[in-house]
């Protein structure tokens, strides 16, 4: 599945907000990550669990080992060669909290964003545009690839604004309750924040998922919230709880000589 | 006489086999009657011949049941599978026999609040258990859609059958969640679907399985972790257990399986994943090859929302515990006295 994220066009938009002239060089340097990326895009490209969110290249780990076998019909990864691959150390959760005393390893997200490497100096550099604590929403003309609508953003029903997560002042971070920064490769803890049931059983094991060994004093991937959920548009879905619908895979074969399932639709 | 009627599988020189395969139904079948003196005539005669395959194969046939095999029968049985398997797929595969661990009881937890019915449980099962594919496809996990259900005034006439027959009553409800009434063919754009939800169902693994009870060759058996376990060279595909198996968790291989060389997993155990053959049942084993070597089970790995959990039942801190001392969870068809180890769980 390609990604369908247009980061060039966000870049373009933005420089046209601001009447920038011309593009600085931070910027011009950033295309040319971009565009990298953008090649890099060409070749098999599978999801994990959301799609544009978690995406895998597919390679070899090593002699006749993919690193990941993925669907032909949907492109989710259907099965992981080798379950570490690319992640590492989950870092400083509170591990008192955790009573397993397994080894965490996590995806980083920076991996997967174009943004935040940049964003704290080619856009948001801390004087300019001026740092705006007003958590008061307000229409916005950029990001709007991300948030169509920033007054009926789609998390909170209405309580909560961008300034809520992302920290005013250092653009790549976010921010917790006390004001404090929270690395992009922890969102967790950020979530974790106003999501407390959910963080609880998220670190039992209960919500979310792990990969690679079962035992409980086993070395696990554990996926991050984000790597679930977007949490621009937690209110989408059929359900309404943060999942977004994906397509399924190839229904079963019938059985022999049966022409269609209709025995099994309801009559309603 | 029936030293010709043996069908035996040839290895061609291109490594294909041909079709008419060598299962002990067949076995069985051809040689009733026939005097254990003829037998050996024919083992000798085997023997003589330049054919290294057809020793093996006939080799297998003398196999005893996994169970009662000594550790040199089984090493020598892994030798031989591994040598027939890599020649016939072409690349290195391996046939495990690691027994159970002591301490350890599998047990398995599915929110079924948080499956969407994406079948990606069923597809990567296939990736990692070498079913059959093609016109023979051969899935372990079957995915239910369920109707959430409701009362409507719309439908207070209706009553079904219409017209004569039995009145059952009116039928202002839906059915919610009645196992005869769900899909699995279902195959709309995006899941899930609203209105409805998802049960997946596979072997249960349950503690005291119906469908052990009524193998008459004793190949399927309860292994001391949990698993429920067929020992392919001893099924003589009679079906029975399929029969007795109230949760639709047995595959019988009517033909000859199909799983071409690239889709071959070559990390097999000798229980779980090594290909099978023609007229022999199989069935989920929570991915024995895997979880024996302390990895979750494919279909816990792929599932997108993270409705699987896996783990020891006997350790107090693992996933399936946590949920089950957590969450509100039940058996399906607890009512059956079966015990299943698969728990069902809503948040
Ligand atoms: C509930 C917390 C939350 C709110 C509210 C929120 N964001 Fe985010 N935002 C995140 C998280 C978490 C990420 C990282 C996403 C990831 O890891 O996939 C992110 C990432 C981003 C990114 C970088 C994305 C990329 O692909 O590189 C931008 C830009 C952004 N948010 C803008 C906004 C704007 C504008 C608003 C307000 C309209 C907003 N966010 C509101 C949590 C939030
Ligand atoms: C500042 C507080 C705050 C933070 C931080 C936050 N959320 Fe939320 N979230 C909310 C609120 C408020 C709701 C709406 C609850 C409601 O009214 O139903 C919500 C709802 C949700 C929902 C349910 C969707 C729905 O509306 O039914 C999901 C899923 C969710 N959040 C995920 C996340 C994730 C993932 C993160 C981290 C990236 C996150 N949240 C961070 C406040 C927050
Ligand atoms: C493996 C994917 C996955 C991960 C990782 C994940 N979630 Fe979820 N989450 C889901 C799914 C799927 C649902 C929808 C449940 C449903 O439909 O009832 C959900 C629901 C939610 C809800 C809505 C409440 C509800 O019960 O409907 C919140 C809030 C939430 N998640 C927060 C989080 C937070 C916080 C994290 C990280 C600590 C996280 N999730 C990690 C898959 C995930």
């Amino acid at each position: 599945m390609p990604d369908t994220r247009e980061p060039l066009n966000v870049f373009a938009e933005r420089a046209e907000y601001w009447g920038l002239p011309v593009m600085t060089a931070a910027v011009a340097m950033l295309l040319a990550i971009l565009s990298g990326q953008a090649q890099a895009q060409a070749r098999e490209i599978c999801f994990e669990s959301r799609e544009n969110a978690s995406a895998v290249v597919v390679t070899e780990v090593e002699e006749g080992l993919p690193n990941v076998k993925c669907s032909e019909k949907t492109g989710g990864v259907l099965w992981w060669g080798d379950p570490y691959d690319g992640t590492v150390p989950m870092g400083d959760m509170p591990i008192e909290a955790d009573y397993s005393q397994g080894e965490a390893v996590v995806m980083p997200r920076d991996s997967q964003l174009n943004l935040p490497p940049a964003c704290g100096t080619a856009c948001h550099n801390g004087t300019f545009p001026p740092p705006n604590n007003d958590n008061t929403p307000r229409q916005l003309t950029i990001h709007m690839d991300m948030v169509p609508d920033a007054l009926n953003l789609q998390h909170g029903r209405g309580s909560i604004w961008c300034l809520d997560c992302h920290n005013p002042e250092v653009r790549n971070k976010f921010i917790d309750h006390a004001g404090d920064e929270i690395d992009f490769n922890q969102p967790q803890k950020l979530c974790g924040a106003c999501h407390g049931p959910l963080y609880k059983d998220w670190r039992a094991g209960i919500h979310g998922k792990r990969i690679g060994e079962w035992a409980s004093t086993g070395k696990k991937r554990w996926f991050v919230c984000t790597e679930c959920h977007n949490p621009h548009d937690v209110q989408q879905g059929e359900r309404n709880s943060g999942f977004a619908q994906l397509v399924p895979e190839a229904p079963p074969q019938l059985p022999r000589g049966m022409k269609n399932a209709d025995h099994e639709r309801p009559p309603h | 006489m029936a030293n010709s009627t043996i069908p035996l599988r040839n290895i061609t020189s291109t490594g294909g086999t041909d079709t008419t395969s060598m299962t002990r139904r067949s076995f069985v079948k051809n040689t009733s009657g026939v005097s254990a003196a003829s037998l050996l005539g024919t083992a000798a005669l085997m023997t003589n011949s330049d054919e290294a395959q057809a020793n093996t194969e006939w080799a297998e046939w003398f196999q005893g049941n996994y169970r009662l095999m000594s550790d040199d029968e089984k090493q020598e049985a892994v030798v031989r599978l591994e040598r027939r398997y890599s020649s016939e797929y072409g690349k290195k595969v391996s046939v495990d026999t690691k027994p159970a661990e002591e301490g350890v009881l599998f047990g398995y937890a599915l929110n079924i609040q948080k499956c969407i019915g994406c079948r990606r449980c069923a597809k990567a099962c296939v990736e990692e258990n070498n079913q059959s594919r093609g016109d023979q496809e051969i899935e372990w996990i079957r995915v239910l859609k369920m109707e959430k259900g409701g009362f409507d005034e719309t439908k207070m006439g209706e009553g079904y059958p219409d017209g004569y027959g039995i009145e059952i009553g009116g039928n202002a409800y839906s059915a919610a969640g009645v196992v005869g009434e769900g899909e699995h063919y279902y195959d709309p754009k995006l899941v899930p679907e609203e209105d409805f939800f998802y049960m997946p169902i596979a072997c249960m693994q349950c503690e005291k399985p119906p469908c052990v009870k009524v193998c008459p060759v004793r190949t399927t058996y309860r292994e001391p972790d949990g698993i429920v376990v067929v020992d392919y060279n001893w099924c003589i595909g009679c079906r029975m257990c399929i029969g007795a198996c109230p949760y639709w968790a047995r595959r019988f291989n009517w033909g000859e399986p199909k799983l071409a060389k690239e889709d071959m997993n070559p990390e097999t155990h000798y229980l779980g994943n090594r290909p099978r053959m023609k007229g022999v049942v199989e069935k989920c084993t929570f991915c024995l090859q895997r979880t024996r070597n302390g990895r979750y089970p494919a279909c816990v790995e792929v599932c997108p929302v993270g409705a699987r959990k896996f783990g020891n039942l006997l350790d107090p801190e693992s996933e399936v515990r946590r949920v089950l001392a957590n969450k509100r969870v039940f058996r399906m068809k607890a009512d059956l006295n079966t015990y299943p180890k698969f728990f069902y769980y809503i948040d």
